[in-house]
């Protein structure tokens, strides 16, 4: 099909396919999955990954498959962190086209940090709310006394004292 | 006249014959020269109001039936306006009344004797005519003058006054004008003047007197000058913000010498005096309070509030206030009296209810007392048993259990230590004699489990008391915790000389390897008694590098312990005393890693206190958004410390991941509680 393993669009069969391991599809996920994008050639599948593409563009869907790209991450049965090197793979290939200044200050903040060596999924979602509501790179309306994750609060202070 | 409806005649007559009288009396009083003047009007107004009542009399009938038909104004009150009109109002007399008066103030005011039943009967006469005459042709020039007097001379005092002297005469003068105003002006003269010299002699120089150097407040405070003090309050008091200035310069002023001292780096070495000086300053501004701020209670909240702030700018200010327990628990209330106990004590909880953080007063008392309780070294059982109640009625039951269960095992190791002896003691013999406190794990501080190697001499009697005590008590485990207990060993020396030595259960090991030879190196007793290295060298110290103490002899003879180091049985060993302590379990200030490593366990132990406080809060709310969270936990601990914001949300945090707690799906500035 002429795409790589690792590029987005791949997460986003996925997705469709409601597959529950990263890397294998089940015949059952699979055949629902073209089932939803109506192909049953591989000809057709290709041509059905722009549709993919702009159907997951869509807010609502954007935010599940965003969650659903952690769970994918997770390999052991009782996980409910990611590691932070992963977590910065995951950042770029999801969000990365979307907010690429956030992201990459991101990915470099969580790099040189040392109060977290995981990040779970109450802070993973955190990040995409904090690109979709933050204004970057002023961070006004950004208030640490509410309830944004306090890796986010120490986020935007790193980001301020390197902006003085 | 009336009779026959000649009233109006009659009335007319009337008004113009008084005028006509009342003029010629004018000249007359116009006439008077200097001081007969007031006299002179005094007189004349007397007959005056003589013939008024007689005029009346006469004209009875009409002032009853045609001056109110005929709406005029009755003869009494004709009589008093026309001696208004022509007397007083008549342009000579207006004013030469008026100056004279005020002369006779001012004159007054220099000292000068004046004839104040005149005065009175002047200012009277002026009331009658009615309260606007004497306030128009009098009070208020007076009020005006006595205002530029008074300026000019609060002027003058205070380039020349310090400010208790200032006050003094601000006071006399204040209670002079009162005085005037009793004696000969009308009653309602006495606000408005004391206002005058409230304004000119206080308000306008309020500043300059509290900061005035070397005299002012702060002076005043510093020298304990509680006349001069009260006056300042008495004064400053009829003045609007008169006493939130003596207030505010009184707080900063404790703020800043209480910061002073807690910083202190020079006072901070020695924690009793510290607190005693806490206990000193609240003591001085008690009284200051007491005795010249009339135990205004404004003033109290200040001092408290001054107290809490700089406290707890220091933050082992917990740890020396139980030091200070400590030390007078130890031995600070040896002889005193009951109620002296009380007084201290209730003292002590005063500093203890300014900390912020109790929860670290808290394990550095239990530290202390169980030291205490350990060397069996209180000065009063009751006193202690006082302040665990004093503490349980402040923070309640929770935070004295512990306390009590440490009082509860030394109970009890007692009766233990009975039935011990009772059971066993024939079979002991002449051994050495034991004494054991069993204490429950989880009411005594936490303390690493360490164990040594115990002299054989003593090694049977403790196995027969473990024996004994599992045997009465199953399902229990025992630990000897060699770093806590203490001997007493007889010991001989070199030329016979005998001592009873008092030493901690380490040294007693290290001691009793000397029985077997004369000399012994370091890596040889470390061997031998399996002491940790930290405390072993400690205790070496103690046994051969303190004057007075030195029944060991060390070579060489530096003051530190090298692992090289080799140690003899001092046989030259003397002590005028019989009994001679060298034991060293004594509560003292912490060293700083010590301190450290005390408030890392104090963190830890906030964190599940804080998340006992999120949870129960979130149960009873169902859902609540991220601030209001923060203010009910912070409520709900602050008996016990103040919670740190960013703790809060970290707790917060590993509740959502444990999954006590959610984010509200829709308002993502709420949490929600999971059943």
């Amino acid at each position: 099909m002429e795409v790589h393993h690792t590029d987005v669009r791949i997460l986003m069969l996925a997705w469709k396919m409601k597959a529950e391991k990263q890397g294998y599809f089940t015949l059952e996920e699979w055949r629902r999955g073209l089932k939803a994008l109506r192909a049953d050639t591989v000809s057709k599948l290709k041509k059905a990954l722009p549709e993919l593409e702009k159907e997951v563009r869509r807010p609502t869907n954007f935010l599940d498959l965003y969650s659903y790209s952690f769970r994918y991450c997770l390999t052991e049965e009782k996980q409910k962190s990611i590691d932070i090197e992963s977590i910065c793979q995951l950042l770029d290939l999801v969000l990365g086209s979307q907010f690429r200044a956030q992201v990459d200050y991101l990915i470099e903040y969580l790099k040189i940090q040392s109060d977290y060596k995981v990040i779970n999924m109450d802070q993973w979602l955190g990040f995409y709310r904090f690109c979709n509501e933050i204004s970057f790179p002023d961070f006004s309306g950004y208030d640490p006394e509410l309830a944004w994750p306090l890796i986010l609060d120490n986020f935007v202070e790193w980001m301020r004292a390197k902006q003085t | 006249m009336v009779l026959h409806k000649f009233g109006e005649k009659l009335y007319s007559g009337l008004v113009a014959t008084m005028t006509f009288h009342l003029k010629e009396i004018c000249s007359s009083i116009e006439a008077a020269q200097g001081g007969l003047f007031l006299e002179e009007l005094n007189r004349k107004w007397a007959d005056h109001n003589k013939a008024l009542q007689m005029i009346r009399d006469i004209l009875m009938y009409m002032d009853r039936t045609f001056i109110p038909s005929a709406h005029k104004t009755p003869v009494h009150e004709l009589g008093l306006n026309l001696w208004r009109d022509v007397v007083i109002h008549s342009s000579k007399i207006q004013t030469r009344l008026l100056d004279t008066l005020l002369e006779l103030i001012q004159g007054e005011r220099s000292g000068e004797v004046i004839n104040r039943g005149l005065m009175r009967n002047i200012t009277k006469m002026l009331m009658d005519l009615g309260s606007s005459v004497y306030q128009d042709d009098f009070e208020k020039q007076f009020l005006e003058s006595s205002a530029d007097f008074y300026r000019l001379e609060s002027q003058e005092f205070i380039e020349s006054c310090d400010c208790g002297e200032y006050l003094k005469k601000a006071e006399r003068r204040l209670n002079e004008e009162i005085e005037r105003v009793s004696h000969y002006l009308d009653a309602k003269s006495e606000a408005k003047i004391t206002n005058v010299v409230e304004k000119e002699l206080i308000e306008s120089h309020m500043q300059r007197l509290v900061h005035m150097e070397n005299s002012g407040l702060v002076n005043m405070i510093v020298g304990d000058k509680y006349e001069d003090l009260g006056r300042m309050y008495s004064l400053f008091r009829r003045v609007a913000s008169g006493l939130v200035l003596i207030r505010d310069v009184m707080t900063s002023y404790i703020r800043e010498t209480g910061k002073q001292l807690v910083t202190d780096l020079e006072r901070l070495k020695d924690p009793v005096d510290f607190v005693q000086r806490l206990l000193d300053i609240k003591d001085k501004y008690d009284k200051i309070i007491g005795s010249a701020f009339s135990n205004d209670k404004t003033f109290q909240n200040a001092l408290n509030s001054s107290f809490e702030y700089f406290i707890n700018l220091n933050s082992r200010s917990p740890e020396y206030i139980s030091l200070f327990v400590d030390d007078k628990l130890r031995k600070g209330l040896k002889g005193v009296s009951e109620e002296d106990v009380e007084i201290i004590l209730d003292k002590v909880m005063m500093l203890f209810r300014y900390l912020q953080e109790k929860d670290v007063f808290e394990k550095y008392y239990k530290q202390h007392l169980a030291k205490r309780l350990l060397s069996g070294k209180t000065v009063s059982d009751d006193a202690e048993r006082s302040l665990i109640v004093k503490l349980k009625t402040e923070c309640g039951y929770q935070f004295t259990s512990k306390l009590e269960g440490m009082f509860t095992d030394m109970k009890t190791s007692e009766d233990t230590m009975q039935g011990f002896y009772a059971n066993v003691g024939a079979d002991l013999g002449d051994g050495p004699t034991l004494s054991v406190q069993v204490l429950t794990t989880g009411s005594w501080p936490t303390q690493p489990i360490n164990t040594c190697n115990l002299p054989t001499e003593i090694l049977s009697i403790c196995e027969k008391f473990r024996n004994y005590y599992l045997g009465t008590h199953t399902g229990r485990r025992l630990t000897w915790q060699t770093n806590m207990g203490t001997a007493d060993l007889k010991a001989t020396f070199g030329k016979g000389q005998k001592h009873e030595l008092n030493v901690s259960t380490y040294q007693m090991c290290v001691l009793m390897l000397f029985n077997n030879t004369d000399r012994l190196t370091y890596r040889e007793i470390e061997q031998a008694a399996e002491i940790p290295a930290s405390d072993l060298k400690r205790c070496l110290q103690s046994l051969a590098c303190v004057k007075g103490k030195n029944v060991l002899r060390k070579e060489p003879m530096s003051k530190d312990i090298a692992d090289s180091d080799a140690f003899f049985f001092n046989d030259k060993f003397t002590s005028k005393f019989f009994k001679v302590k060298i034991g060293t379990v004594v509560a003292q200030r912490e060293s700083e890693p010590e301190n450290q490593e005390t408030r890392q366990r104090v963190e830890e132990d906030r964190k599940p206190q804080i998340e006992a406080a999120i949870v129960r809060i979130m149960k009873a709310r169902r859902v609540l958004d991220h601030n209001n969270i923060v203010t009910e936990v912070t409520k709900q601990l602050q008996s016990r410390f103040l919670p740190n914001p960013v703790v809060i949300k970290k707790r917060i945090e590993s509740l959502i991941e444990r999954e006590f707690l959610e984010r509200d799906k829709g308002d993502r500035k709420l949490y929600r509680y999971l059943a």
